[in-house]
Formats: structure tokens, C-alpha cells, sequence
């Protein structure tokens, strides 16, 4: 009874709001047409009964608004094509939410949102995913009009590395990020902010299985194999889809990402299984075979022994291994018989003891691989036993595709790396084409050395410069800034662009002078760090002192008076401390004095002599540089991180550091302590060399970045870390006092004097 | 006698690795002060006590400690009821007495106590008591052995140089593999074939020294992992608990670890 009411106070409604889009679409006979058509789809389906009315009423709001016939007959078209799973309340959304974009950023926006939306609702599957992106969509128009189309636009492409809510957070990061410019907003959402691509892309770049495991694959490669290599993450085109496989290149082992259908500990399993193969690879595959005029075939098949030859040679001192890899080997006897299938069988027969094979194929390789066990340190026996089974997969005429060819199972690597292409490159039939599309990385002249390369710091250099050198450093963060004309904090007003500091591939030319050493080691001395110091003959405290009791007792005993002052009280020594450096690099740095010394040589000089010092001490010092050219790049350099030690490397680094641009030294200052907070120690201080007063070439009130670096000095004073400045040369320094407080801003006028009232600082600091 | 109680009355079990029994009784021959260096847990105590053993003599040992202060080693007065009694340290029971005096992690000092024991380690070889006023030449079975252990050594905790160069010094390694192997098995009583694994799990953990880890496993770990699986523990759980739990802290350097057991195994 009940449900035959409804319907009919629905229905009855629906007659009602049906009248009036009638009535609203007289005149317009094409829409009126194709609004009937839509009516009549929906009804028929049951979940629309009692929803039909307030689609009535959408759609007559959207006719209202007045946004062009196009956009209501492409809602119309949407409308007659919703996917029956879907929710009737998501199309109302969609309907309202097309409203709002067109009265707010125009109809073409409108239009095109409309236009997309068949495409993207696979993406956004569920009615939350919708909601929050049209919830931003909303906050979007509402605060940049000018920008919706811009992400309308791109509205695919974006689904493509987010979801609805990585979006939503991007949008609103962005709006808040452009403090109410539009020209900056437009930037943000055409993609072109730096920082906008991080949002954006950061997230799913930084997360991926490659980067949360390199540091103990790095480690387990180190540990198991004695081999120092670096590890690096191959790119791979998206189409076609090709698996992947690791790579192996002079001294780098390439990995993946991620390996697609792997997650969880089953990719940790699989990168750890090929890291384990590319560590035997890297011991036992000691010579490169030549290709000749091997075909692709026995290209594969000669790979094919020679990665069950190193395992096996592996398994004889490892055999946990066999653990990690057996489990990717799934091929069984009941497989098709062709020759990718066969080589998979080949694979486990040869690592599996436990397997069995009935295949003729499988078994004399077997057999073959058996006999040879006693030479199994010798990589000639995988050109013998490969070679041979390649003539009988040809006797018995089975096709071998070399362009679908993937090494099997996927710990393998692509074996690119055991064969030696010779000087020919121009006879491209005979090589095997493997279809991994990894970078090709480049082959180092020194090739055989690089492997335990580490210890030769030129080529270290060489490599570390190699990956670094971004001309502009990564985004990686944003700061808020002070306005203390306006009284409030801009959010995300600077960015920071991070990089490490180029090495220079020239000599050595930072290391230290006799003087400066011996100074450093003297410091060092008297600062006797770590220990812990011990008062005697005090009136309270842990311990008894011994030998202040005895004399005690003997003052006692002979009648005389005395304090007893008997205990020992253990306290502190002298602190364990964790400074950094920053060093301003802006242009002015680069003026000399009339010795012909820059500020900059000064500051490399100090830097030199005071993490010498620190080091030696045992404490954590990290050397960072600033420099600024608007907002949106404030540059920060490291040159020397904590973990890193002043090797030829950093010092390298501090050799070619050059000024250049601006000093916005409040977000130096707060990226600076973010550093420091993440530091374990009992005292935290941030040393700052300058030569002036913070200016940047988008602020022309002299006071605005003063006064937003003295708040940020408070605010890392607030967060337990000490901020100290050294204001070198003659130059303006009256806004140091300022910002850090006149006992904190320290005056070096003679610049030859800064190493030593550095090392002096840090003696004081230390008691 | 006093020195009695610090006679070594069994044989230590301890096993050469080069010529170092032959070069510590040449040096015990002249009375040269002998240093050994070498990581933690190779072996620096067990070979000082089997010498003693060996040369029939006392072994007094002080593990040094950075409150020690000269008093703790050359003695001090105290009371009785009849006035002041002089105690001897442990140093001037040795000097006085004849013994083998071993001071353990001599590093771990402050280097103001350690200048006791120059007028000991010269051709002098007397220790005086400045507060007795006494000056003790030395009995001529005493000798003086210090321990130290280069690997954590800063700027600050090191010997004087004056101190390094009155010494002899035996660099102290881990043993080679099937010595290793030999000496776990002995000391834990275990399947060599277990002892073999473990020492491979240590020597693979040792590459990783500087990389993540102070110091590789040692033999001793290897000993105490040894016993745990004697008692019947698996070989997962007593690595986790013998080797990766206590050298590490790092989740990552431990997973690192695991996976070296995992391998080995």
C-alpha cells in the first residue's frame, strides 16, 4: 500500500515539475525533443521513481542559467547515457555542480566539463570521489574563475596521477598557495608553478616500492655480495605496456618503481630476489660474452644458463637464497610446448631440485648443466650448454619470437649486461631485442673498476655530480612568510628549490692549511667532548668521595671542625651539539676586499675549518647555502648534510659554490631548522654567515624580509634550535641586531678573523 | 698468598690464529708492556688469560672506566679503628706482587689516570705513591697489558702518544673463517655445520661496517647465538636475538640483516 503512495505523490510531483520544463522549453523545440528523450530513458529504470522530479527541476535550473542550448543538450545526451550503476543523486551533482562552473567561469567551461565527464566516471567510481571533486570544483570557481578552465581541461589527464581527493588537495593548495594573484594562480593550474608539479606528481614519485626499499637493497647488496653499487630507478614508458625487468649497467643496478601486480611484501619479496640474482651476476659473471653472430636465440638461451650458472654458484654459499627465488619460478610440466614456455620450464628444472620434467628438452639441459657442475666457476660452460640447446629447440623446429622475448621469472634481469655488442652497431639483425624499454644508462669509461669504485674519490665525485647539477633544485617544500605591515602570516608564500651543490671535477682545492688544522684539532682538544664531568667534595650528590671522607674523619678524629663535604655529583659534560652552517651565496658575496679576498672565499674558508673542528669533535654539522630570486625560488643548496662527511666530495662542493641573486633569509632560516628539528641533540644551532641585510628582488620595503626573518629566528628560538649570525665586511649590517638579537649577531669586519670567531662560538657553545 | 685468588686455575680454551702466543711470551721474557688491539669481542681478554695461564703468573684485570681515577688503581688510605690504613689498588697489588696487570678498554680512561702508568711501562719499572710516599719497584714477574679498540675511536678518546709508544701491540682480528668456525663451535658446543652459518652471517655483516653498522658481528655474538641454538632456540630467532637486535636500531639496517640470515641459512 504504502509503496503505490509514494509512487503516486511522486509521480504527481513529477507531473507538476514536468509542466514547468515544459513549459520553460516551449520555443525551443530541439531541446524539449532531446528532454523527453532523456525523461523517457530514465523512467523506465526503477531507482529514478522518485528522483525524476528533481532532475525535472535540474534541468530546468541549468535551461535557466542561461549557458547556451550545447550545454544542456550535452547534459541531456549525459543524462539519456548514465550508466545504470551509478547513483541518480551523482547525476543531479553533476548537473548542479556544470551550473555553477558556467555562471562562475563561462559556459565553455561548462560545456567542456560536460564533454569529459563520460570519459573520467570510470575514474571517480564511487559517489564520495564525485562529491569531493566537485566540492573543490566549487571552491575553484568561487575563488579563481579565470583558472577552471585550466583544470577542466586537463581534467583527464589529471585523474590519471590522483584520485579525487589528491586533486581536491592540489586545487586548494594551489589557491592557497597564490595568496589572490591571479597571474600566479593561472601559472599554479597550467602546470607551470614548480610547485604545482610536485603536488601534483611528488606524491606517487616519492611512495613508489624502489624508493622505500633502495637503502636496504643498497645494504643487503653490500652485505651479501661485498659490492658497493648504486642502485637507480629505471623509467619506463607507460605504452605499450612492456614488463619490467631489472638492468644491470656498469656499476648500477637499474630497478623499476614498481613491478605492476606485485605489492606489499610480495614486492619487497620480488626486488629483493633480483637485487639477490644481480649480486651473483655481479660476482660471478666475470667475463662479457661476445654476440658475434649469435641469433637472438641462443642469445637467450646462453643468458638463460649463465643466470642458472651464478645462481647456483650463489646457492653453494648462500642456499637461503634458493628461498627467495624459488617461488617466482612457476612454470609446470603442463604447459604449452613452445619455446618461451619451455625455456621457464628449463629455468626451475635448473634451480629446483623438487621439479620434475617429462620433456626430452628440459632433461638434457638438465643433464647437460649437471655434468658441467664441477666447472660451474666457469662462465664458458653457459656458451657451451646454451649453444647446444639452441641447435635442438632449432631440430625441432619450434618458433622463437625474439621481439616478445622477456626474460622469465621476473626477478631476472633483461641480461643486457653479459654480452659484449662489439664496436658493430650498424648490424642490428643479430642482436637479440629484448623489449625492456629502460634508460639506457650511460657506460662509464671505467667500466670494470667502478663496481668497488668507492673509495677512489674522483670517480665517487664524478657519479655523485653526475645525479645532482638540477640547475634549480627540486621543489620541496613551502614556507609562510610575514607580513608585519599587514599583520598576518602569508601561507605557502615562498617556495624552496633544493638541490645538492654541484661538484666540481677540479682538484682538491679546499683542503686545509696547517694553520686552520692545528687550529681546529686545538678547539677539538679543550672542548674535551662526551665525557662526563665529575665534581668532588660536594655537599650533596650520588656518591660517596671517598677520599674526601677519609680526610673527614681524620679532621674528625683530631678534633678539628670540618664542612662534610663528602660526595661526588656526576653532571654533564659538555654538550653534544648539531650545528648548521647556512651560508648566504646571494651576489654580493662575490665583492672583494682589498686584498682581493670575496666574502664568499671567506665564508668556503670558515666552513672548511669549522666542520673540521665539529667532526673531529664528534658532533653533526651540516654546511647548507641560500640564495633567493623572488619568492618562488629561494635556492638552497646543500653542500654538506649531516650524515655526509667533509669528504673530497662536499669540499668539492664548497670549492665551486658562486654568488649569485638575493638574500630572502627567513625562509632560508625556517627550511634550516627543519633540518635541525630532525637532529638528535642536547643542543641545536643554526649559524648563519652573511654579508648584509635580507633583500629580494620582489620585496622593495627594506624592512618586510627583516622583520619576517626575525620572526622566523623567534620561531626556531621557540623550537629549542639557537640562531646565531655572522655579519662580514663593512657593509650594512644594522638589521642583524634586529633579527637575531644583539648578542646573537656577531660582527666580523676584518674577514680574515671569521674562522677563528667561528671555532670560538662553537668552543662556546659547547660549555 | 694474596695473588692466589687471581691464579687461572684451568686452561682457557683458546686457539692461535697467527704467532701470537710466540711474540706475547718473548714480550713477557724482556717485561714489555704489551698492548692489544681489536674490535669488541675477538678475543683480547680470552687470549690475556690464557697466557696467564700459560706463564703460570696472576692476572689482575681492571675494566677501565671513565670515572676511574689513579687513586682506584694505585690505592688509597682508610680508616680502621686504629687510625689510617693504606690499600693497595689493583695496580700496586700487581706491581708489588708479581702479577700480569690487564687494564681492559684502557681508552675508556681519562687520560689525566692513565699517566700513572708511565714510570711503569719504562726501564724504570717502578709506580710511586705519591700520597704514601712510597715508591714500589716493580717484582719482577709483574708486567703491564693494556686493551684497546680502535674501531670507535674519536678525536677525543685516544691514547696520548706518550702512552702508544712504551707499548708492544698485537693487532687482534677476527679469525679466519674456518678458525672461527673452529672456535664456535668449541665454545658454544655446537654442529660445526651451525657454527659454519653463523660465521658466515657475521662475515657478511662485517661489509656492512661504517655502512649502517659501527661494528660487524663479532665472535663473541656469534658464541651467544651459538648457545641460545644449543638450547634448542631456532636459527631465526636466536640471530634476531643475539645479532640484529643488539647491533642495530635501524629498521632498515636490520631488515638488511635479516635478509643476510635468510640468505645464509
Amino acid at each position: 500500500m504504502t509503496r503505490v503512495t509514494v509512487a503516486r505523490i511522486s509521480s504527481l510531483q513529477g507531473i507538476r515539475s514536468g509542466r514547468r520544463l515544459a513549459a520553460r522549453l516551449r520555443g525551443h523545440e530541439h531541446v524539449f525533443k532531446a528532454a523527453q528523450a532523456a525523461q523517457a530513458s530514465l523512467q523506465r529504470r526503477p531507482e529514478w521513481i522518485h528522483r525524476l522530479a528533481a532532475w525535472d527541476d535540474a534541468v530546468h535550473d541549468l535551461f535557466e542559467a542561461n549557458l547556451g542550448d550545447a550545454v544542456v543538450l550535452n547534459f541531456l545526451r549525459l543524462s539519456e547515457q548514465w550508466p545504470a550503476q551509478r547513483a541518480a543523486d551523482d547525476l543531479l551533482a553533476v548537473c548542479l555542480t556544470v551550473r555553477e562552473i558556467g555562471c562562475g567561469a563561462g559556459s565553455r567551461v561548462a560545456h567542456a566539463l560536460l564533454a569529459v565527464m563520460p570519459r573520467i566516471l570510470s575514474r571517480l567510481a564511487t559517489a564520495d570521489a564525485l562529491m569531493t571533486l566537485f566540492a573543490a570544483f566549487r571552491q575553484l570557481v568561487e575563488a579563481a574563475p579565470e583558472s577552471t578552465g585550466l583544470v577542466v581541461g586537463r581534467l583527464e589527464q589529471l585523474l590519471r596521477h590522483g584520485d579525487a581527493a589528491d586533486i581536491s588537495a592540489w586545487i586548494s593548495a594551489g589557491l592557497r598557495a597564490a595568496g589572490g594573484r591571479a597571474a600566479r594562480r593561472r601559472a599554479y593550474f597550467a602546470l607551470d608553478d614548480a610547485l604545482s608539479v610536485r603536488l601534483l606528481f611528488g606524491r606517487s614519485g616519492a611512495g613508489d616500492d624502489f624508493s622505500r626499499l633502495e637503502k636496504r637493497l643498497a645494504a643487503t647488496t653490500l652485505a651479501l655480495w661485498n659490492r658497493r653499487v648504486r642502485f637507480r630507478k629505471l623509467a619506463f614508458a607507460q605504452l605499450p605496456p612492456v614488463p619490467r625487468r631489472t638492468s644491470l649497467a656498469a656499476g648500477f643496478i637499474g630497478m623499476p618503481g614498481g613491478f605492476p601486480g606485485f605489492e606489499g611484501d610480495r614486492s619487497d619479496k620480488l626486488y629483493l630476489a633480483a637485487s639477490a640474482h644481480a649480486g651473483a651476476h655481479l660476482v660471478h659473471s666475470s667475463v662479457r660474452f661476445p654476440v658475434g653472430r649469435l641469433k637472438p636465440l641462443q642469445l637467450a638461451l646462453v643468458s638463460l644458463i649463465e643466470d642458472a650458472r651464478v645462481e647456483t654458484l650463489a646457492l653453494r654459499d648462500m642456499p637461503g637464497l634458493r628461498r627467495l627465488w624459488l617461488p617466482f619460478h612457476t612454470a609446470a610440466p603442463s604447459s604449452q610446448a613452445t619455446v618461451a614456455a619451455l625455456m621457464m620450464r628449463l629455468s626451475r628444472a635448473l634451480i629446483d631440485p623438487g621439479y620434475e620434467d617429462p620433456d626430452a628438452w628440459v632433461a638434457k639441459g638438465r643433464v647437460s648443466f649437471a655434468a658441467a657442475a664441477d666447472r660451474c666457476s666457469d662462465p664458458a660452460i653457459s656458451r657451451e650448454i646454451g649453444g647446444l640447446l639452441g641447435n635442438d629447440i632449432g631440430q625441432m623446429r619450434l618458433q622463437f619470437n625474439a621481439k616478445s622475448y622477456v626474460v622469465e621469472p621476473v626477478y631476472r634481469d633483461d641480461n643486457l649486461a653479459l654480452w659484449d655488442f662489439g664496436d658493430q652497431p650498424d648490424e642490428p639483425t643479430e642482436e637479440i631485442e629484448l623489449p625492456v624499454d629502460s634508460v639506457r644508462l650511460e657506460r662509464r669509461e671505467e667500466t670494470g673498476a667502478a663496481l668497488d669504485d668507492t673509495a677512489r674519490p674522483d670517480q665517487t665525485m664524478r657519479a655523485r655530480a653526475r645525479s645532482v647539477n638540477l640547475l634549480d633544485g627540486f621543489p620541496v617544500a613551502t614556507y609562510p612568510e610575514w607580513d608585519y605591515a599587514a599583520r598576518i602570516e602569508r601561507p605557502d608564500w615562498t617556495t624552496i628549490l633544493e638541490a645538492d651543490a654541484a661538484a666540481s671535477a677540479a682538484p682538491d682545492m679546499m683542503s686545509l692549511d696547517d694553520d686552520a688544522a692545528r687550529r681546529a684539532t686545538t678547539v677539538t682538544r679543550d672542548a674535551s667532548i662526551g665525557r662526563r664531568v665529575r665534581y668532588k667534595g660536594q655537599r650533596d650528590g650520588d656518591s660517596l668521595d671517598i677520599d674526601a671522607a677519609i680526610a673527614l674523619t681524620i679532621e674528625r678524629r683530631v678534633g678539628r671542625a670540618a664542612e662534610p663535604r663528602v660526595y661526588l655529583r656526576d653532571a654533564p659534560g659538555p654538550r653534544d651539539l648539531a650545528i648548521l652552517l647556512l651560508l648566504d651565496l646571494s651576489q654580493s658575496t662575490a665583492d672583494r676586499d682589498r686584498q682581493g679576498r670575496s666574502v664568499l672565499d671567506v665564508e668556503r674558508k670558515a666552513a672548511a675549518i669549522m666542520t673540521a673542528a665539529v667532526e673531529a669533535a664528534g658532533d653533526a654539522i651540516a654546511v647548507h647555502g641560500f640564495s633567493s630570486d623572488g619568492r618562488e625560488h629561494v635556492r638552497y643548496l646543500h653542500i654538506k648534510s649531516f650524515e655526509e662527511r667533509m669528504d673530497a666530495v662536499a669540499r668539492s662542493r664548497l670549492a665551486s659554490l658562486a654568488s649569485s641573486h638575493s638574500t630572502r633569509l627567513g625562509s632560508a632560516l625556517r627550511h634550516a631548522g627543519s633540518y635541525l628539528a630532525m637532529q638528535r641533540a642536547f643542543r641545536k644551532a643554526l649559524l648563519v654567515l652573511t654579508d648584509g641585510e635580507p633583500s629580494d628582488v620582489d620585496v622593495s620595503d627594506p624592512h618586510y624580509l627583516a622583520e619576517d626573518a626575525r620572526r622566523a629566528v623567534q620561531q626556531l628560538r621557540r623550537g629549542g634550535i639557537d640562531t646565531f649570525a655572522f655579519g662580514i665586511g663593512g657593509g650594512p649590517l644594522s638589521q642583524l641586531d634586529r633579527i637575531f638579537g644583539e648578542r646573537r649577531a656577531l660582527r666580523v669586519s676584518r674577514i680574515e678573523v671569521l674562522p677563528r670567531r667561528l671555532v670560538q662560538l662553537y668552543g662556546e657553545l659547547k660549555k | 698468598m694474596l695473588l692466589d685468588q687471581y691464579l687461572i686455575p684451568d686452561e682457557p680454551y683458546y686457539r692461535p690464529l697467527k704467532d701470537e702466543v710466540e711474540l706475547f711470551s718473548a714480550a713477557y721474557a724482556s717485561r714489555m708492556p704489551v698492548m692489544l688491539k681489536g674490535p669488541t669481542g675477538c678475543g683480547k681478554t680470552r687470549f690475556i688469560e690464557y697466557m696467564a695461564w700459560r706463564l703460570g703468573r696472576s692476572l689482575i684485570t681492571v675494566a677501565c672506566h671513565e670515572d676511574m681515577t689513579a687513586a682506584d688503581l694505585v690505592g688509597r688510605w682508610l680508616l680502621d679503628p686504629e687510625g689510617t690504613v693504606w690499600s693497595d689498588g689493583p695496580l700496586s697489588t700487581a706491581v708489588r706482587h708479581g702479577a700480569i696487570c690487564y687494564l681492559d678498554e684502557i681508552v675508556e680512561a681519562r687520560q689525566d689516570t692513565t699517566v700513572v702508568i708511565h714510570p711503569l711501562t719504562d726501564d724504570r719499572r717502578v709506580l710511586p705513591l705519591e700520597k704514601r710516599g712510597e715508591l714500589i719497584h716493580a717484582h719482577s714477574d709483574f708486567q703491564l697489558v693494556i686493551s684497546y679498540n680502535p674501531g670507535y675511536q674519536s678525536a677525543i678518546k685516544d691514547l696520548k702518544e706518550s702512552t702508544k709508544q712504551r707499548f708492544a701491540a698485537l693487532d687482534f682480528g677476527y679469525p679466519d673463517h674456518s678458525a672461527e668456525v673452529e672456535v664456535v663451535a668449541r665454545e658454544a658446543g655446537i654442529d660445526p655445520r651451525i657454527a659454519d652459518l653463523l660465521v658466515k652471517v657475521a662475515s657478511h655483516s662485517r661489509q656492512l661496517k661504517g655502512q649502517g653498522l659501527d661494528e660487524g658481528a663479532s665472535t663473541r655474538m656469534l658464541v651467544n647465538a651459538g648457545r641460545l641454538i644449543g638450547c634448542g632456540i631456532d636459527l631465526k630467532g636466536a640471530c634476531e636475538t643475539t645479532i640484529v637486535v643488539p647491533l642495530t636500531d635501524d629498521p632498515d639496517t636490520r631488515n638488511t640483516l635479516r635478509d643476510v640470515i635468510s640468505a645464509c641459512a
